[in-house]
């Protein structure tokens, strides 16, 4: 038996007529985009870079091709690149405040100032996205993230505890919690795991009592100091409330201790908010709400520091420079902030800011700095990550470790050259 | 065989291990002796983000007519060497410690990083080997006993961790072993409380267990084929003389399988030096280094490219060093002809 399929010629004409637009209505984004080749991309695994990078390959189209590409090790790709004697392989990246700060030292960053004038108007590219070292824009910045305080809400409002707005305030909610809640033995999870994460809360607590990394107008160090002894005596008096763990607990575990209700307090990333609300992995949907980081002393700032994320473009650019800064603006133009709305806490001020962000801008408004924008930080971290642990865990009093760290940290910054 | 067919055999490969091995040394010996720094200056500089405006006193690195930043290279001879070792005493800055210099004290005794690291990894390879070897055998012994239709089952289980991603595989150790992982949940039901990546023996205990849980596979899969070819009429006639299970395996089958057994400690010395994913997954090098993470930290944090090769080319004297004596016995059987 043979079946016969009528198919009116009409209606096939009519199909293939719109199968011929549709990559056209696809790329409708960057339609008035004129340019032909490839564009590359790098830029990290944050759920923001990878909602960009969706915008941005819809940029593809005939003669333009546009990749993004994803890698945890984003800011070693970027600066390998940008920083080649030859021409750049990327020719643009998504990058952290850290990483720009590093390019920018070293004169790898193009300015931008020209083509931001050219197309301000067309892209609505707004003051505040602006990154400028002197008059130059070097790159434009899209997202930010700080470390805030998640606290259990529900808990706190069961035991009549205040959100603490300083680490003695927290310290004494973390007790109260641990006397009175059986099934939370360690009730502050935070990222002490060595390397940047423990280096990061050394340096939050650090500038939040006040301390001071270098020796003003050097590269020399000063943080280890008095004051870098107390930062670590305070890092020591909250162990009795973490996991004894936690010189590997990194932000995947301080997130999971607190998905799982282990933990009821911490300073974590603004950027892990929204998982806390994840149905399919979180036990404890609606409960964690944000604040602004504590201070370390009474009167002091909230002990955190201020983060962004941008887009740059390396000087040593192999690419048309208009087209691709044409792409990415395209890609971070206000249809993608709204698109894109509860994936981080965007700059753009169409930005409808969520619950989740609430921490950051709280922290903001106690007047947490911005990450120290110094080329030699990196390496002072570097050694901080590695020697405070051994401050915490007693096998180098505090002032040990620090001053292990000042020598190795001037040694690394000797051969680099920032310190003659 | 002509030395004409020699050269064209072998030729392909020797142009590949310059090319890919020899090459990449020769130039990470080069770099082991060299620095190269930016020349920084002091600028005050007004640094505008999404947060304000901000004068600051930085350095940016002087640039030349292009835009370039302008680098000087020079000679330092084994300048990095010593560092990496800590073996310099100039690095004592005044107002420091002078035993701080390069070194993590542990206690009273001054414990170099490289040092540590070096310690770390001979103690994980060597103490890894003979479970390997050990369970290896025994797996294989055990699959070669089962009954045919089941064989395939059983190999097949045997060589997943072999497969795994060594990534994937310490991430799921991890998992396993961290707060409200299997094991600790499993170990509280009988009342034993272990933190195990809260102090060292436990984190190197937890390494260890990965290496000998991802080799088996390895020394398993050889030691079963190696099985296959054991001499049946040696085996019979020692049945014949009355030999008893052990004796067949200590007097028949284990000297069968000896050159095996080399081959499979050459391989095994040789990866379980480069021990990397397990140490980045599990602890982030709190409480263990290996070398090779220790030059990835070199590279990637400090990005240090010039300390980083002194780093690598140290671990190559290393596992050179290590593998001199049984290299030796491989080149004295080999003459000998056994």
């Amino acid at each position: 038996m043979t079946v016969k399929f009528n198919f009116p010629r009409r209606s096939l004409l009519a199909c293939a007529a719109v199968a011929a637009l549709l990559p056209g209505l696809a790329a409708a984004k960057c339609a008035d985009i004129p340019g032909k080749g490839e564009i590359n991309i790098v830029g990290s695994s944050m759920p923001s870079v990878q909602h960009l990078a969706k915008e941005m390959e819809s940029c593809s189209k005939g003669t333009l091709k546009v990749t993004i590409k994803i890698t945890p090790e984003a800011r070693v790709e970027t600066e390998r690149a940008f920083g080649s004697d030859g021409k750049s392989a990327f020719d643009a990246a998504v990058i952290s405040g850290g990483v720009y700060s590093n390019l920018a030292s070293r004169g790898q960053l193009q300015s931008l100032t020209d083509l931001v004038a050219k197309y301000k108007v067309k892209y609505k590219i707004e003051d505040n996205m602006l990154v400028k070292s002197g008059n130059d824009v070097l790159a434009i910045a899209y997202q930010q993230n700080a470390q805030n305080l998640y606290y259990r809400k529900d808990l706190f409002d069961k035991h009549g505890i205040k959100v603490p707005t300083t680490y003695a305030e927290m310290l004494q909610a973390a007790a109260v919690i641990k006397a009175k809640e059986p099934s939370i033995e360690f009730p502050i999870a935070q990222t002490f795991s060595k390397g940047f994460d423990i280096s990061t809360e050394f340096v939050n607590i650090y500038v939040g009592l006040g301390g001071k990394l270098f020796k003003p107008g050097t590269a020399q160090p000063a943080f280890n100091d008095e004051i870098g002894v107390r930062t670590i005596e305070l890092m020591k008096s909250m162990v009795p409330f973490m996991t004894p763990n936690y010189l590997a607990s990194n932000s995947d575990d301080v997130m999971n201790q607190f998905m799982q209700g282990k933990a009821a307090m911490g300073v974590l990333w603004a950027s892990r908010a929204a998982r806390m609300d994840d149905p399919a992995a979180s036990k404890i949907v609606g409960k964690m709400e944000f604040a602004a980081a504590p201070a370390a002393m009474v009167g002091g700032k909230s002990a955190t520091h201020l983060w962004w994320d941008g887009v740059a473009m390396p000087k040593n650019l192999a690419n048309d420079r208009d087209l691709v800064f044409q792409v990415l603006m395209d890609a971070l133009d206000e249809e993608t902030t709204k698109a894109g709305n509860d994936s981080t806490i965007w700059i753009r001020s169409i930005y409808k800011p969520t619950r989740f962000g609430t921490g950051v801008i709280l922290s903001m408004k106690a007047g947490a700095p911005i990450w120290p924008t110094e080329p030699y930080v990196g390496l002072a971290t570097g050694e901080l990550g590695k020697l405070v642990p051994e401050a915490m865990g007693g096998t180098m009093t505090p002032k040990q470790a620090l001053d292990a760290a000042a020598v190795a940290y001037t040694r690394a910054a000797t051969e680099k050259g920032f310190i003659k | 065989m002509k030395t004409k067919s020699f050269l064209q055999f072998v030729g392909p490969s020797v142009a590949m291990m310059l090319l890919l091995l020899a090459a990449p040394l020769l130039l990470t010996f080069y770099l082991s002796v060299r620095n190269c720094a930016m020349e920084m200056e002091m600028v005050k500089i007004e640094e505008s983000t999404p947060f304000g405006k901000k004068e600051t006193l930085t350095q940016r690195a002087k640039l030349d007519a292009a835009g370039k930043a302008i680098q000087s290279c020079s000679f330092v001879g084994l300048d990095y060497y010593r560092k990496v070792l800590g073996l310099d005493a100039e690095a004592a800055q005044p107002g420091g410690p002078p035993e701080a210099a390069g070194t993590i004290a542990k206690g009273d005794k001054a414990d170099n990083e490289f040092l540590g690291a070096l310690r770390f990894t001979m103690i994980y390879t060597f103490v890894t080997l003979p479970f390997v070897l050990g369970i290896g055998f025994l797996l294989a012994l055990g699959v070669n006993g089962v009954s045919q239709n089941l064989k395939g089952a059983f190999i097949s289980a045997s060589l997943l961790p072999f497969i795994i991603t060594p990534v994937v595989a310490a991430l799921s150790i991890k998992w396993l072993f961290r707060d409200d992982g299997l094991v600790p949940y499993l170990l509280s039901q009988v009342g034993v409380q272990v933190f195990w990546m809260a102090q060292a023996w436990s984190a190197r205990l937890l390494i260890i267990l990965y290496g000998i849980w991802h080799v088996v596979p390895f020394a398993f899969i050889v030691l079963y084929a190696g099985l296959q070819s054991v001499p049946q009429d040696a085996l019979e006639a020692a049945t014949i003389d009355g030999a008893s299970r052990w004796q067949k395996l200590r007097y028949v089958t284990l000297p069968h399988l000896m050159p095996l057994i080399v081959f499979i400690t050459l391989i095994h010395l040789m990866d379980a030096y480069r021990v990397f994913e397990p140490v980045m997954v599990l602890t982030q090098g709190a409480f263990t280094t290996s070398v090779q993470y220790l030059t990835y930290h070199i590279l990637l944090q400090e990005s240090n490219p010039y300390k980083a090769s002194a780093a690598a080319v140290l671990t190559l004297i290393g596992i050179v060093v290590l593998l001199i004596p049984l290299l030796v016995k491989t080149y004295r059987e080999q003459k000998r002809g056994v």
